[in-house]
């Protein structure tokens, strides 16, 4: 009987010490588990097909940044206590949204990635953002513009770019910009048949009734219109001074050659697409000047980090021009090492948290989301200025100041 | 008794398919099969009217885009998918016979030229009609999943191929062969060749239609023009030919190879994979214009060719053996 109860006393008093032991060794902190070789981030880009010019823009710019944090050994994990190089996996998508899909879900299910980043063209990005959403992976884009794509309630979904509401603005602080008795004041706004073209029509509308100017003339047109000739003469024949359009890049030159065949020179032309790609001055060449376009990275852009960007990309590339792509892929991936470095773990969902709360400084400037993942940064606008894209409306730095168009006898 | 065997294989094959994904966990094995499935389903349709029937319809992304546009449109209103989808296929059906009675008149080249600019002023109307996006409402979000879209391309896919196969093996199958073997000689003996063009097109569209309520099924997101794109009409064209054209398993073997080759060439050779599958194709129609089915003839063709001269050698020699011998 009383080896019995000894036994008994015994094996309670074991069991007490084994859980205090076992309690201890959690609350004293367990042993790391074995840090991952690398942190995987995958995008899935137009390598080929139409949208590769922008496509390999925009992974160059992904390269460039990876390079750097790689450079300084990676990003800091407090879970691990140590530093993590980055592995970047890229898929060419071959500039087919399905094949976006299925490649999402390759790096999603096969590789494993923490994060998603954004590609150049719509098509694409609009196909990721459902992906993203579905898997519960964070996603950074570059190039959305589209504010109805960050209305649907989003919770993964992070586009640190100007978007049409910020483009429309930064075009009407342009024309602010001029003095009062040569600024123009009748606008037409030729409308492409696109969401995000419908999108800057509304806002142009709006930000035209807030601060005294008419939206003289309406016209629209499709994303494959080519011959623009009737929208330029009534334009023409109702005596717009400014234009406003977000053409396919083709388009964009297309009309500023119809312009000037048929004469028609207004004082401010914005095309917020289209001449912002860096082969534009070589194919347009001199009829490029005066044209305000969209200016959310250029290489001369004062913030930290961009001379070394540029840099590193003119040693890589020496013969080729630096492009906003480039800018916008390095800055949409600072945003997201900064919140995996925030979030202190490679979980999906801590990321996501982290993006949330971003406030960093990137090389076109500083980067904080509204609560639909829309990026605040700065409204800027630039103008082709002699073979250069000129930054005209900046919030940051003292911008070049705008050159109103000549006539085009006089150029 | 062959008969009998093709279709205990079928039906195994099927078997496996639906059993499939108890044994996959990853979804991007299942998003490619999706895919496999889809393009079996759209060149399979495209091979009934082209293929069989010889009228060469390169405006399928109409029948495609209208399909998917109709599905999606009703599925998010409210109905349930599944007849959604059929809406779609009907919606299909209803453009075949609107554009089919006008331009199922023209022939050769004007019928393809014809079916290019129906599809061409579908991808501009929708483009302008419904410039932008067409997201899944939250509550589809939340319950998207990936093996129910697959068995929705699987059921289409096999819908598909029983019934193409079923009418081709039927009196209307050797109408269809007749309209696109010699028109006027089929006129001549009684053929009503009118009307087999029109239940090609009927039956190219409905399937057509079937695929695209599968995209909309498919895609979490997408514009609304993209189902309309005009690589929905080349795309199936390009797989049939690859396949081999106006046979049964030609689009099945061209799906295969288009969309798994092309998977492997994009994840292992980068952008080169777009300049090597371009070779494949052109290499696949100059030496193998009956396409990859027709590969094993045309090997034992070069076999018989290889043979001949040596079979004349060994008949020579017999011979001669033959006259020395009797010399002797």
């Amino acid at each position: 009987m009383t080896t019995k109860k000894g036994l008994s006393f015994v094996g309670v008093i074991s069991f007490v010490l084994v859980f205090l032991l076992f309690s201890f060794s959690f609350v004293s902190g367990q042993p790391a588990s074995s840090a991952p070789k690398t942190i995987k981030i995958g995008a899935s880009i137009s390598l080929t097909g139409r949208f590769a010019a922008g496509g390999t823009d925009v992974a160059d710019g992904y390269k460039i940044a990876v390079k750097h944090i790689n450079d300084d050994g990676g990003l800091f994990i407090k879970e691990y206590n140590k530093k993590i190089p980055i592995e970047l996996i890229i898929y060419d998508d071959e500039s087919d949204p399905s094949k976006t899909v299925t490649r999402l879900e390759k790096l999603n299910s096969v590789d494993k990635v923490v994060a998603y980043l954004g590609e150049f063209a719509s098509d694409m990005n609009i196909a990721g953002l459902g992906i993203a959403e579905k898997n519960k992976i964070p996603w950074v884009g570059i190039t959305i513009a589209v504010e109805n794509a960050f209305n649907q309630g989003f919770k993964y979904t992070f586009a640190p770019n100007m978007f049409s509401y910020m483009e429309v603005a930064a075009f009407f602080n342009a024309l602010d910009s001029i003095p009062k008795d040569q600024r123009p004041k009748k606008i037409a706004n030729f409308e492409l048949q696109v969401d995000w073209g419908k999108e800057c029509t509304k806002y142009l509308h709006q930000y035209a009734k807030e601060r005294g100017y008419t939206i003289a003339l309406e016209q629209k047109y499709a994303p494959d219109t080519k011959d623009f000739a009737s929208l330029i003469l009534a334009a023409k024949s109702a005596g717009c001074d400014a234009v406003f359009s977000v053409p396919t890049p083709p388009q964009s030159m297309a009309l500023i050659k119809q312009m000037k065949e048929l004469d028609y020179a207004p004082k401010a032309t914005c095309f917020v697409r289209g001449p912002d790609l860096s082969n534009y001055w070589q194919v347009m060449g001199k009829d490029a000047n005066y044209i305000l376009t969209s200016g959310e990275w250029t290489p001369e852009m004062p913030y930290t980090g961009n001379k070394k960007l540029v840099a590193d990309y003119r040693a890589q590339y020496p013969n080729k021009p630096i492009g906003m792509p480039v800018g916008n892929g390095y800055s949409a991936f600072q945003v997201l090492a900064d919140a995996i470095t925030k979030a202190g773990k490679l979980d999906r969902e801590a990321i996501r948290q982290a993006l949330t709360t971003t406030d960093i400084m990137t090389v076109k400037g500083r980067v904080t989301f509204d609560k639909r993942g829309i990026g605040n940064v700065p409204w800027v606008l630039a103008q082709w200025q002699n073979g250069k894209l000129e930054i005209v409306v900046s919030p940051d730095y003292k911008p070049a100041p705008l050159l109103l168009a000549p006539p085009w006898s006089k150029r | 008794m062959i008969q009998k065997k093709k279709m205990i294989t079928a039906s195994i094959l099927t078997l496996f398919l639906f059993v499939l994904p108890l044994f996959i966990s990853k979804d991007y094995i299942l998003s490619i099969l999706c895919m496999l499935f889809l393009y079996i389903t759209l060149s399979q349709s495209w091979n009934i009217l082209g293929g069989y029937t010889g009228q060469v319809n390169v405006g399928q992304a109409a029948f495609f885009g209208i399909g998917a546009l109709v599905a999606r449109l009703l599925w998010i209103a409210g109905m349930p998918f599944y007849l959604a989808i059929v809406a779609g296929g009907l919606g299909s059906v209803l453009l075949s016979v609107i554009i089919g009675l006008p331009a199922l008149r023209l022939k050769g080249h004007y019928f393809a030229i014809g079916t290019l600019a129906v599809a061409w002023i579908a991808q501009i109307t929708v483009g302008n009609m419904l410039p932008g996006i067409s997201f899944l409402p939250a509550q589809y979000m939340a319950t998207y999943g990936l093996v129910s879209r697959y068995y929705v391309f699987l059921i289409v896919m096999v819908g598909a191929l029983a019934t193409i196969y079923f009418t081709v093996h039927s009196r209307i199958g050797l109408g269809m062969e007749a309209t696109r073997d010699d028109e006027e000689a089929a006129q001549t003996v009684g053929v009503n060749i009118f009307k087999y063009k029109v239940i090609a097109f009927m039956l190219s569209s409905f399937f057509a239609g079937l695929a695209g309520g599968g995209f909309a099924y498919f895609h979490a997101s997408f514009y609304w023009h993209l189902p309309f794109g005009l690589m929905w009409c080349f795309e199936p064209i390009l797989i049939a030919f690859i396949g081999g054209v106006g046979s049964f398993i030609g689009p099945i073997v061209g799906s295969v190879c288009y969309v798994l080759l092309k998977e492997i060439f994009a994840l292992t050779l980068g952008e080169m994979n777009v300049l090597i599958f371009g070779i494949v194709f052109i290499l696949t129609i100059l030496f193998f214009p009956k396409g990859i089915i027709g590969l094993p003839s045309k090997i034992r063709e070069l076999f018989r060719k290889g043979r001949e001269p040596l079979l004349a050698t060994e008949v020579a020699e017999d011979k001669s053996k033959s006259q020395g011998g009797s010399s002797l």
